[in-house]
Formats: structure tokens, sequence, C-alpha cells
């Protein structure tokens, strides 16, 4: 008989209450699947390696199962989502604690081949999509949120286009957190050939727990540029775990920036599995206060002539704390994988910290593999250099702080209008900075 | 005439160390161009560090009135939007800002500081085309992070045509001849020419008499251990060039 892990208990009893028996048989043996080995998991604790760095004492002590029956939320102030959309022609989703927000919610014409929607709807009207996305990705693996996740989710969203479908627009997802706990589960299907641009962004106030999978399958050639921004309430905590499968020759361009949240965590996934395969991921945190961020991205190099490129930034103030684990595995046979990865971090004052581990396993011949992480503090002749032409110091700082992290942002190839949406952020970000 | 700038009985360390700068005494008027000269560790940088207001650099002793004013108390920032420029021997790379928009930044918070309006990224444009054809600079050296990738000759045509641009009361260049080939030189040469004004004074800090060949100096002075023991037109350059620093330095 498997022990049941005490903190579990009232997690469990959130997925009983939630069984949903018109739900399809094979999501129903998955959900039960899913809750048994979180049972057995429990929730990471510091002996784990990939989460020793990674306080979760909060959501081990009060236990946060969302509530059934799922308590009617007031609908997102319009004013305040009117403020975060991105400008011009957009295909956009706003969800309220991972629930679609109809009104708020705008589409334009999608070609033949497309849809995008909630995961509800999903559920109702294309089960056969949910379906697959689930086939093509990992299930929960051996990782408890995301067995949590997959028990537990109602919300999200999914994007699929058939082969050859590219949309010219970007498609936006505004994710609305609360004080509620919330497990969305999200997935973006591309077909042979297919493109697609992906914003989304994380916004929210109150003590919330979100905890996400996103499921991304990128058929033979397809392409997809996938921005996050996560801006969510200093009080929350955002456990998000990104897992994507790239065919041959398909190219994944990930940029994700987190700034809110008092505990966050970026767990990243990336199987390159077709030869010649290209994953990028431009990653940044900034942290204040008494936030704690952890990127951990893990790219698989399965098969020979894949290429990956991770840089990773942190900028850290307060007594904030930022974690960097990040593996390139060249699995064997993975001959002539190209990957680079990182990790760079500027410490604002004396009691932040930094833990960082860029890690390289390597079974394979004639690779080209590079790894490196620096942790640094303002650079006092570059202070002077712009004071000595008039700027005061507290501007000084932040031009250097912005110009350290312009690249991340620069380096993303998700259109002129993003890259303008998220040096907005960061702008806003430095300005508030003490 | 009112001076610009009054040094007097300077003595200067960096934090921590021994005096380096022991005792220096130097007028200058606007319309005036210096020359300082010296040998190495005579003390050449610190007086440009401790008129710009560098960090880690302390004053033990006399003091230094600028526009009449004491600018001990002055941070870096407030003495260049008061109208002093240091052009340094080495321009630091600032990666990820860029070279106009830091430069805007600039300018504006001089303006400010003069009573006149910010300028608009239009106006500045205008502004900076202007200047461009002072120095042999392309624009596409704009467009790029503050001085990253630039050769040693573009970081230096760069310090001038931040002076152009900020228009200083007094500039003071230090070693801008350094690491120079003869065009660069001539070129940065042209441009601080073209700068000379009645209301600006300038102060060039460098080891060899060659950029006064480019630069004419109204007055030489030389500084050795700290002081200047030898001050006089441009023929004292000359002589140095024949002679040396060693026979100043022993009468000193």
């Amino acid at each position: 008989m498997t022990i049941v892990k005490s903190e579990t208990t009232p997690y469990l009893a959130a997925y009983q209450a939630a069984i949903d028996t018109t739900e399809p048989t094979w999501l129903r043996v998955r959900r039960a699947a899913a809750i048994e080995q979180f049972s057995v998991l429990g929730f990471p604790t510091r002996r784990d390696e990939a989460w020793r760095f990674t306080n979760l004492r909060r959501l081990t002590k009060a236990p946060m199962p969302p509530a059934h029956p799922a308590t009617s939320l007031p609908d997102p102030d319009a004013g305040v989502i009117e403020s975060l959309r991105l400008a011009g022609r957009v295909c956009r989703l706003v969800l309220n604690n991972s629930a679609v927000v109809a009104a708020q919610s705008s589409g334009v014409d999608l070609p033949a081949g497309a849809w995008f929607g909630s995961i509800a709807e999903a559920l109702e009207t294309r089960p056969d999509l949910l379906k697959a996305a689930f086939a093509t990705t990992d299930p929960a693996g051996n990782q408890p949120f995301a067995a949590l996740n997959e028990a537990l989710f109602t919300g999200g969203f999914l994007l699929a286009l058939a082969p050859g479908v590219s949309f010219d627009a970007p498609f936006e997802i505004i994710h609305v957190n609360t004080d509620a706990a919330s497990h969305p589960r999200c997935a973006i299907l591309l077909g042979e050939g297919a493109s697609a641009t992906v914003m989304e962004h994380f916004t929210g106030s109150g003590a919330g727990w979100n905890n996400i999978v996103t499921c991304v399958d990128l058929g033979v050639g397809a392409k997809l540029h996938h921005v996050k921004l996560q801006t969510e309430s200093p009080a929350a905590i955002h456990l998000a775990q990104t897992r994507a499968t790239l065919a041959q020759a398909a190219s994944y361009d990930s940029t994700v920036l987190s700034f809110g949240a008092l505990l966050s965590r970026e767990d990243i996934q990336v199987v390159l599995a077709g030869e010649m395969a290209d994953f990028t991921l431009n990653g940044g945190y900034f942290l204040g206060g008494q936030q704690e961020a952890t990127f951990a991205p893990f790219v698989e190099h399965r098969v020979p002539g894949c290429s990956s490129r991770q840089l990773v930034k942190g900028v850290i103030g307060g007594q904030a704390h930022g974690v960097f684990l990040g593996t390139i595995a060249v699995r064997p046979g993975a001959d002539q994988t190209d990957a680079r990865q990182t990790n760079r971090n500027l410490l604002l004052n004396a009691g932040t910290s930094v833990d960082t581990k860029p890690e390289l396993e390597i079974l394979a011949d004639d690779v080209k593999c590079s790894h490196g992480a620096t942790v640094g503090d303002l650079d006092d002749s570059a202070l002077f250099y712009l004071q000595a032409r008039g700027i005061d110091a507290a501007t000084a700082r932040r031009m250097l702080i912005g110009g350290f992290a312009a690249d991340i942002i620069d380096a993303s190839g998700a259109g002129e209008t993003i890259r303008q949406h998220l040096h907005r952020h960061l702008s806003v970000w430095l300005e508030h900075l003490p | 005439m009112t001076n610009l700038l009054e040094i007097h009985d300077l003595h200067a360390r960096i934090v921590g160390g021994r005096d380096i700068l022991k005792g220096i005494n130097l007028t200058i008027k606007a319309g005036e161009v210096h020359a300082i000269m010296g040998p190495n560790g005579a003390g050449k940088s610190t007086l440009s560090s401790v008129l710009a207001g560098k960090p880690g650099y302390e004053v033990t002793l006399g003091h230094v009135l600028y526009q009449g004013h004491e600018l001990a108390s002055l941070g870096p920032d407030e003495r260049a939007r008061q109208g002093i420029f240091l052009a340094f021997q080495y321009p630091v790379e600032i990666s990820g800002v860029n070279n106009m928009y830091f430069l805007r930044a600039a300018l504006n918070a001089v303006r400010k500081q003069r009573g006149e309006a910010e300028l608009d990224a239009a106006q500045f444009l205008k502004a900076v085309k202007a200047k461009l054809s002072l120095l042999d600079i392309s624009e596409d050296l704009l467009k790029r992070a503050v001085n990253v990738g630039f050769s040693g000759g573009e970081k230096k045509r760069n310090e001038i045509f931040q002076m152009a641009m900020l228009e200083p009361a007094l500039a003071i260049l230090d070693e801008t001849d350094s690491g120079l080939d003869i065009d660069a030189l001539r070129a940065v040469a042209n441009g601080v020419n073209r700068l000379r004004d009645p209301g600006r004074a300038i102060v060039m800090i460098t080891h060899y008499q060659r950029l006064l060949d480019y630069i004419e100096p109204d007055f030489v002075h030389v500084l050795s251990d700290g002081k200047i023991v030898a001050s006089g037109d441009k023929t004292l350059a000359m002589d140095l060039e024949e002679r040396g620093y060693a026979h100043l330095a022993s009468a000193a």
C-alpha cells in the first residue's frame, strides 16, 4: 500500500469534491492517476535537489485547495484590462482565476484550421484537441505540482493551428489571479509548418496561488514566438511549468519576464526531438523586497543537429533572492548539438542573494556546448561616466539597470509592438526602484 | 573679467592614500586654453578627477572656486549641469544604453539647469545633425550603445561630440590624445578648435607636446609631484619636448 503524504489530504478532498462525471473517460482516468501521484509525492522539500533553494513553507503550512463549488468571482476591472492589453489587432482571451471572461475577450476572424479559446470550451466542443495536447506532452511526470494541476485544472486556454496555418496577429492571454488557488492548464499546438505569436500576461491582486502547466507541441518546421510577462501581486505565489516538444526544424523562441509574486518559479522543460530544431530562451527576473524567483530551464537535446540558446538575467534588490537552475542535457547520439546557456545577475544592494547552477550533461560526441554564470554589482565607473554628463545618480542607476536587461527584450522575435510593451513594463519597474 | 576657475593650494588624494596633489594654484578665465603637462605620476589624472568630482578622491587642504562658488560640495552630476565637462581618458562602455538616448538625457539635464526647455526627440535629432558636421562622426555610431565596440579614435571623437552638444563653460580634456593615430588626432583637435569660444575655457591635460601642435594653448603649466613647477606660454611646451621633465622636477 502506498503512503499518502498528510499535507496532500485537503487537496485529495478538493479533487473528490470536484469529480465531474460528464468529463471524457480518458481525462477522468488521467486525473485519478495524477491525484494519486501527488498524494504519494507530496510537496517537494529542500532535500530535493531541484527545490533546495525554494522556500515553499507558506504552501505547506496553510493548504490552499481550490474552492468548491468554484465561487463566482467578479470580473476584473475593465479599465485595468484596458491598460494592460497589447495595442493593435490582437486575438484576446481574458481569464479570471483561469475561467474565461467573455465580455473582456475579443476575437478576430481566425483562418480555417485555427482554434483558440478556453480549456472549458475546448472540453465541450473540441475534446479531440485537448486529448491531442495530453497525448504529445509528458503527463505529470515526477513533479507534484504538475500532477496537482492535472488533477484539479478547470480552466486555461488552448491554441491549435492545423498544419500550414499561420496567423499574423498575436494571440494574447491576460491571466488575472486574485486571492484564490488556481490551476490553469494551457496548450499551444502548432501543426507542421504552422506559425504563431503568443503573448501571456499574468497579473492580479491578493495572496493567491497560481499553479500553471503549459504544453507546447511544435510540429515539423512550426514556429512559435512565446512571450510571458508575469506581474502578479507581490503577495502571490506563481509556479509555472512549461513543457515543450519540438519536431524536426521547429523553432521555439521564448521570452519570460518575472516582475511580480512573492514566490515564483519557471520550470521550462524543452525536448528537442527532431533534427535541426531550435530553442531560444530570453529570461529575466526583476526582484525587490522579500521576493524569491527561480528560473529552471531544462533543455534536452535528443537528436543530432539541434541548437539552443538560453540567456537569463536577474536584477535583484531589497532582500530578494534569485535562483537559476539550468540544465542542458545532450543525450547519446545527439551529435552536432550546439547549446549555450548564460545566467547573469546584477545585485543592487547588500542583503540580496543569488544561487546559480548552470549544468551540462553531455553524452554525445562532437558537440558545441557552453555555459556560464556571473554575479556582479553596478559598475561604478559607468555610473560616474553618466553623472559626469549631468545625469543624476538615481536616473543613472536606472539607465544602467535598464541597459543590463534590455537585450533580453530586444532579442525576442515577437515583433516591435510586443517588445515595446515589455520595455514599458521594465521602465515602470525601474521607476519604482527605491 | 571674473575668474572661471580658481584653484588655491589644492591638496588631494585617493581616499585613504597619501596626498597626490600637494598644493596646486591655478587661475583660469573664460576664453582661455590651458595645457597641463607632466610626467607619469605627477597627478594629472588626479587633478581632472578631483575637478570632475569622481568618487574615491578627497580634498585634504585648499579649495576650488568655480564661477565664484566652492566646488567641493557639488556632486559630479551637479558640476556637469553647471557647465564642467570632463572628456575621459578612457571613455566607459555602457552596454544596453543607446548613445542618442543617453546624450538626450544628458543634454536635457543640462538645459533644465540653464532654464531652457527640454528637447523632444525631433528637436534633439536636429541639434545632433547640426553638430555632427563638426567632427567626422557617422550617424551609425549614435545608434549604438554608448562607446560599445567603438575604436579608440571613435571613443575620443564621441567625447568631443558630447562636449559640442553640452556646450560646457569649462572643458577638461584628460589625455585626449592618448591612443590616437595622427588622423584621429587631427579630427579631434579640429573639433576642439571649433569649440574654442570667448565664453569657454579649455584645460588640456597631456603627457606629450604633440597635441599642442594642433590645439594651440594660451598657457602651459608643468605639473610635477603634485605641484605646478613651471608656467609659461606655448614655448614652454617646446622647451619640454627638447629637454624633458627631469630638470624641472629637480628644480621643484
